[in-house]
């Protein structure tokens, strides 16, 4: 039965030349199972020995809402530019929106960067394609967002916000973006950890400033009267701050990025997926002798 | 070896495939603080300090070709191709390639020139209990493992009682792995790998974690998996086991396929080349392993009864290893070192003329010598080892561990049971590495 496939199996030759390496997502694709798989333990063994389980999902971005939202009632930032007082309350599902996908962005670049090195004992000793462990760590990440995305409607509601749903799908749309922006950062972190461990050193401060350059706890309206115009689109090409104005202009109204801006930061994440996978690839050549 | 094509049997394709390593820069930092500090050292050590090199030797005391300044080559020249349902033993002494080999075909590494070509799918099993999980059950092991050598879930469900049955894990499925014992990590990780029904697999010396019983088993589905057209490929030192359940082998010599035939013509030249037929390995002055502080001229095995050293030694003599070398330079520290190896790979001893090491005492060790011959023995006690054959390997350097020669398997001696240690049993003594005289006694309690 077997051998009846295999001679009509063509020949394989390993590493002929794919330097795009579009063919790792072939192969990526073929191996969905697998990928699946990963995605299953990583979930189980987080959830593995946790008391409140899953609740940590909603927990998460529901704490840093109130803790960002307390911080503010304290400043007195609830006064716009005319001096009248509007209810703090009202930045809850903004500040809930950014968080929750922020909170992707952090959480798969942090996981994701060390995936390869901590399974390395698996990378010097069995081939499967490599880039399904960062991958998974971006899915447990996406994972976490979706769940945590049920906390918009209650928060919507306790906050007296209401969502504008003729546009909501734009909030899909932005999520879906930055996703792809974070494989493209996936594929350049978790293959130079490999190689330089100081990668992983080096992100929680990036991480960190990240989160303050883009307007993950405050509104892009309060930076537009700071910033020149040209600095603006410099602002907005950043896919994280772009996508998550995307994400609250859908829900909530807020101003739109200006086009310039969205289209720079729609290049970026196109550049920074296609050198990822052509670096990732050539990576995968030399990653089993230097991890 | 010509470049060979692929007929439309073939399974494995290898052509030309050479695989270089970097020493030293390259591969062993990973920090990038680190490559600037290593680069800064090198810088140093070569303008300033002249650092010797560590300089390596093949048997034959020249300098080995599989060294090119920092690159080291595993691999040369490769090429052959295995059909469908052969089993073809790899066998090649410790550091030749073998491994190298093996991961190349399993795609884990790839070659620096050349090409593999695998038809169908590939299960390789490397290393004990590869891609299992120590946090996850037996049973979600499975379905993990299964699925990383590129098995469907359906697949592995058809499968599963089998493979559960096949490893006797049955009790402890919904047990931890890291709750195994080695033992049934192995079976596990073979029965996974083995009933995936891979059209090519490969092993790598995993085998010899399990028990005898096990073993057997694992080399009885190894020839069923090539009667029924799939392709196996196993690396081991078990000489035996090769010669009993492969058709082909492959001899892996430094780098070089050394010879592709049946097993019994390819272990007899694996044999052949570690073997010096007379107790003697003795170098001119010019092709001695040397650094810029000693040369090596002479290493010699010779039981004591006899006077010339020997090869053929007997179990019930004390075994001396004599080591001569030229002293260079006056003031040189020098310190003599051997690592003893049985023919299966199993590394039985190591030792050193260091006072720790040593029940004698050696003047020698750790003082600044005057130019000259010296001569250091070894004495291996008489009904120490067990009649097997013994692979020595030597090296000298200013200190213990810090080599600046290293001959690996230099010469070979066989230790030969002549009944002396046999009276009262008469079964077989295969299997231990050593068999020691102790002190025994019993005394009556009342």
């Amino acid at each position: 039965m077997a051998s009846d496939e295999t001679t009509s199996q063509p020949i394989r030759y390993y590493g002929q030349r794919d330097i795009w390496g579009l063919g790792q997502l072939r192969e990526g694709w073929k191996s969905r199972e697998l990928l699946y798989s990963f995605f299953l333990r990583d979930l189980l063994i987080r959830y593995r020995q946790v008391f409140v389980g899953v609740l940590w999902v909603l927990i998460q971005p529901l704490m840093s809402t109130l803790i960002f939202l307390a911080l503010f009632f304290v400043l007195g930032a609830n006064r716009t530019e005319s001096g009248e007082v509007t209810s703090t309350w009202a930045y809850a599902p903004i500040i809930l929106v950014g968080m929750l996908l922020w909170q992707m962005v952090n959480n798969s670049l942090r996981d994701a960067t060390g995936s390869l090195v901590n399974y390395r004992h698996v990378i010097t000793k069995i081939y499967f394609p490599r880039m399904l462990l960062p991958l998974s760590s971006l899915l447990c990440a996406v994972f976490d967002m979706l769940v945590g995305s049920v906390l918009i409607l209650p928060v919507c509601f306790f906050s007296g916000v209401t969502i504008h749903w003729d546009t909501a799908i734009l909030a899909l749309v932005a999520a879906l973006w930055l996703v792809v922006f974070c494989f493209g950062c996936i594929l350049w972190l978790s293959a130079l950890n490999a190689h330089y461990r100081d990668v992983g050193y080096a992100l929680p401060f990036v991480l960190q400033i990240g989160m303050f350059v883009s307007p993950v706890v405050y509104g892009t309206e309060k930076i537009r009267d700071l910033l020149s115009p040209w600095a603006l689109v410099v602002y907005e090409s950043n896919p994280v701050a772009a996508t998550i104005s995307l994400a609250r202009y859908g829900l909530f109204g807020n101003p739109l990025p200006s086009v310039l801006g969205l289209v720079t930061a729609f290049l970026v994440t196109l550049g920074l997926v296609v050198s990822g996978l052509a670096w990732f690839q050539r990576a995968n050549q030399w990653i089993a002798d230097r991890i | 070896m010509k470049p060979m094509d692929a007929s439309h049997n073939t399974t494995i394709h290898v052509d030309r495939v050479s695989k270089r390593f970097r020493l030293g820069s390259g591969n062993e930092y990973s920090r990038l603080t680190e490559v600037i500090a290593s680069n800064a050292k090198n810088w140093l050590s070569r303008n300033l300090l002249g650092a010797e090199a560590k300089v390596a030797f093949n048997k034959d005391g020249r300098a080995d070709e599989r060294f090119e300044g920092n690159d080291f080559w595993a691999l040369r020249d490769v090429s052959f191709s295995i059909a469908r349902g052969e089993v073809v033993g790899v066998v090649g002494h410790n550091g030749a390639g073998k491994s190298t080999l093996l991961k190349i075909l399993s795609r884990i590494v790839t070659p620096t020139s050349g090409r593999v070509g695998v038809r169908g799918r590939v299960g390789s099993l490397l290393e004990v209990g590869t891609g299992f999980h120590p946090e996850l059950t037996g049973r979600e092991n499975i379905y993990l493992n299964g699925a990383i050598l590129g098995l469907q879930r359906s697949e592995i469900k058809k499968r599963f009682e089998q493979i559960v049955e096949f490893a006797e894990i049955a009790p402890f499925l919904d047990t931890p792995v890291k709750r195994y014992s080695s033992g049934m990590t192995v079976r596990l990780g073979f029965s996974v790998a083995a009933h995936l029904q891979p059209d090519v697999l490969i092993i790598d010396e995993v085998l010899s974690v399990g028990d005898q019983a096990f073993q057997r088993k694992c080399m009885g589905k190894a020839t069923e998996l090539g009667s029924e057209g799939r392709t196996v490929l196993v690396v081991s030192h078990n000489l035996a086991a090769i010669s009993n359940m492969c058709s082909r082998a492959l001899l892996i010599d430094a780098g070089r396929l050394g010879l592709d035939g049946v097993p019994s013509q390819v272990i007899e030249k694996y044999l052949l080349s570690m073997n010096s037929m007379d107790g003697l390995v003795e170098w001119g002055e010019q092709e001695a392993p040397q650094s810029p502080m000693v040369r090596l001229r002479r290493v010699a095995v010779r039981g004591t009864v006899s006077e010339t050293p020997t090869p053929q030694v007997d179990i019930d003599r004390e075994i001396e290893l004599a080591v001569e070398y030229d002293v260079l330079r006056d003031n040189a520290v020098n310190c003599v070192q051997i690592h003893l190896r049985d023919e299966t790979g199993v590394f039985v001893f190591s030792s050193a003329n260091a006072p720790s090491m040593n029940s004698g005492s050696d003047l020698t060790f750790g003082r600044p010598l005057q130019r000259g011959r010296y001569r250091s023995v070894c004495k291996i006690p008489a009904n120490f080892l067990n009649d097997s054959r013994y692979v020595v390997s030597v090296f000298l350097g200013p200190e213990v561990g810090q080599p600046t020669i290293a001959c690996d398997s230099v010469l070979s001696f066989v230790v030969h049971d002549t009944g002396a240690m046999r009276r009262e049993y008469l079964g077989s003594w295969h299997g231990p590495v050593i068999r020691p005289r102790l002190d025994w006694s019993t005394e009556s309690l009342g």
